[in-house]
């Protein structure tokens, strides 16, 4: 399918997010087309985290809006929602149930009413048969990961949200969450990610945009921006031998460490 | 041409089951709450069994309950609300189609109905313990009085959530403020400390809610005092409710 053809998903249009005096987002805009796998990069702080909290309804923006299948996300927050699956940067479940519990819960917040075979079954998916009676802090951090995942994907959402999925993946989960992104794509569904891993976002991201201090500094596909950027002296000026995405993200962030 | 993935809001009934479900369980499986709801308000009727007159029983058991729905909305679901809103429990909720009334009436329904089956137990052992029987309709005014005292101290704890960010802070001042609660409502009430703290004791929630406990375990003391306590009560249903809805902030920090 051709660039131009698809259907754009999801739209955020001149975003501006304050903590107090900090303009943590500042006028950010960029849209996401149906079946895109999008990458959101960003040193710490740059504002990923912010600019998926909006889209997700959980912070009203300053000013700016977030479009979704043609609705404003503030029109209509729960039936965009109903389009969502979520996997927040730190997610929490309440301590006192059990993954199965929650699982439970979660499909029936998305109007599944799932028998407990069907439950068990996509625990067993994502390789947590043997924790069924766990509590989610009892996991290790990649089950953690792999059990947030499956509950954001309970109801397979158009639209993914994924805060830093990979962190602290091994490289089975990684493959295995690349194979279920894939699959959803497949099924229609568009992606939005943020990642630290240059390279990841260069291998299976459809496109990118950088944001630093909430600012958008490059949009477009990964090979197209080390095209675009591949003469910049900032970008030169950190590249050893072929220019990278990682290049090029370093190049126009700046080489300082964030706060 | 598109086919766009409709997805309509789930249906309100399945959100709420699904709610209740899950805080049912919460409240089952947190063996500390079980222990402050319910044993201490049997050790209170155990205590005060013994040591001779201390008032009639109907005072006693009256004092029984409503340590019992004190603690359970102070200590109790003051403190997990504050902590799950830390721990971004409420965020990940949030996310979902649910209404966010939804999220805090199922909490709210639960802890009702555990302060309720607690009341009734707390007045079985306690008619029991002071031998004597108590008839349905006692039971029935028992009942309403339990749920108005549920209520009023929910709408504080809830006040409290909504005022206090922090949950070591809410931690802190939730028993704190039960401590003051408990002394000058119960001190007050038995008049210990002279007439005039007695009759600003009735107007406190837990000396207005004793006040209405006594006189209908002991069916024939209604009077002024327990008039002014259920104007007091809903007084305070309706400040600490607004307060609590207000002020109440879903995010950490
Ligand atoms: N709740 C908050 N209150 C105040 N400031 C905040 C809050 N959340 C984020 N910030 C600030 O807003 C800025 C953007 O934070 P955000 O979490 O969006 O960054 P991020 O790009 O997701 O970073 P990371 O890669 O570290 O996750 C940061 O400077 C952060 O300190
Ligand atoms: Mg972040």
């Amino acid at each position: 399918m051709n660039e131009a053809e698809r259907p754009t998903v999801l739209e955020v249009q001149d975003l501006v997010v304050r903590y107090g005096q900090q303009t943590a987002v500042d006028g950010l805009s960029f849209s996401i087309s149906r079946g895109e796998i999008f990458g959101l990069l960003g040193p710490n702080g740059a504002g990923k985290t912010t600019t998926l909290s909006v889209i997700e309804g959980l912070r009203k923006p300053d000013s700016g809006r977030v479009v979704i299948d043609g609705v404003e996300t503030l029109h209509a927050p729960l039936a965009v929602k109903a389009k969502l699956g979520v996997q927040l940067q730190a997610s929490s479940f309440q301590s006192e149930l059990t993954i199965e519990q929650i699982a439970r819960l979660y499909a029936g917040l998305y109007g599944l009413s799932l028998p407990q075979r069907q439950i068990r079954e996509r625990l067993a998916d994502v390789g947590l048969q043997q924790e069924i009676t766990k509590p989610f802090k009892k996991l290790s951090g990649g089950q953690q990961q792999r059990f947030s995942l499956m509950v954001a994907t309970i109801h397979n959402p158009s639209i993914l949200l994924l805060d830093e999925p990979t962190a602290g993946l091994d490289p089975q989960s990684r493959r295995q969450l690349w194979d279920r992104i894939e699959g959803s794509r497949k099924r229609g569904g568009s992606i939005l990610l943020t990642t630290h891993s240059m390279e990841e976002a260069q291998a299976v991201c459809d496109s990118v945009a950088i944001i630093d201090h909430g600012r958008l500094q490059a949009f477009g596909a990964p090979k197209d921006l080390v095209a675009m950027h591949r003469d910049d002296p900032r970008v030169q000026a950190v590249a050893h031998g072929d220019v990278t995405l990682e290049d090029v993200f370093i190049g126009l962030t700046g080489s300082a460490i964030r706060d | 041409m598109t086919e766009t993935i409709a997805r309509a809001v789930p249906p309100i009934g399945l959100t709420l089951r699904s709610l209740l479900r899950a805080d049912a369980t919460v409240l089952l499986r947190s063996r500390q709450a079980a222990i402050l709801n319910l044993a201490v308000p049997i050790l209170i009727l155990i205590v005060t069994n013994r040591g001779g007159k201390l008032g009639n029983p109907g005072f006693l058991i009256g004092m029984a309950l409503t340590y019992g729905l004190l603690s359970s909305a102070l200590i109790g679901y003051s403190i997990t609300v504050a902590r799950d809103r830390e721990a971004g429990v409420f965020q990940r909720l949030r996310v979902t189609p649910t209404p966010t009334w939804a999220i805090m009436a199922s909490r709210l329904a639960v802890q009702l109905v555990a302060n309720l089956v607690v009341s009734v137990i707390v007045m079985i052992v306690g008619s029991i313990m002071h031998n004597t029987t108590f008839s349905f309709g006692v039971y029935l005014l028992m009942f309403v009085v339990s749920l108005l005292g549920a209520v009023v101290f929910l709408s504080i704890g809830q006040a409290l959530v909504g005022l206090v960010k922090n949950a070591t802070a809410v931690n802190a001042v939730g028993r704190v403020l039960f401590i003051l609660l408990i002394l000058t409502g119960v001190l007050g009430s038995t008049g210990i400390l002279g007439d005039d703290f007695k009759s600003f004791a009735s107007w406190t929630p837990v000396g207005a809610l004793i006040n209405l406990f006594s006189a209908v375990l002991n069916t024939s003391a209604w009077g002024a005092d327990q008039t002014n306590g259920i104007i007091a009560c809903i007084g305070y249903i309706v400040i600490f409710a607004g307060i609590g809805i207000r002020w109440f902030r879903w995010d950490p920090q």
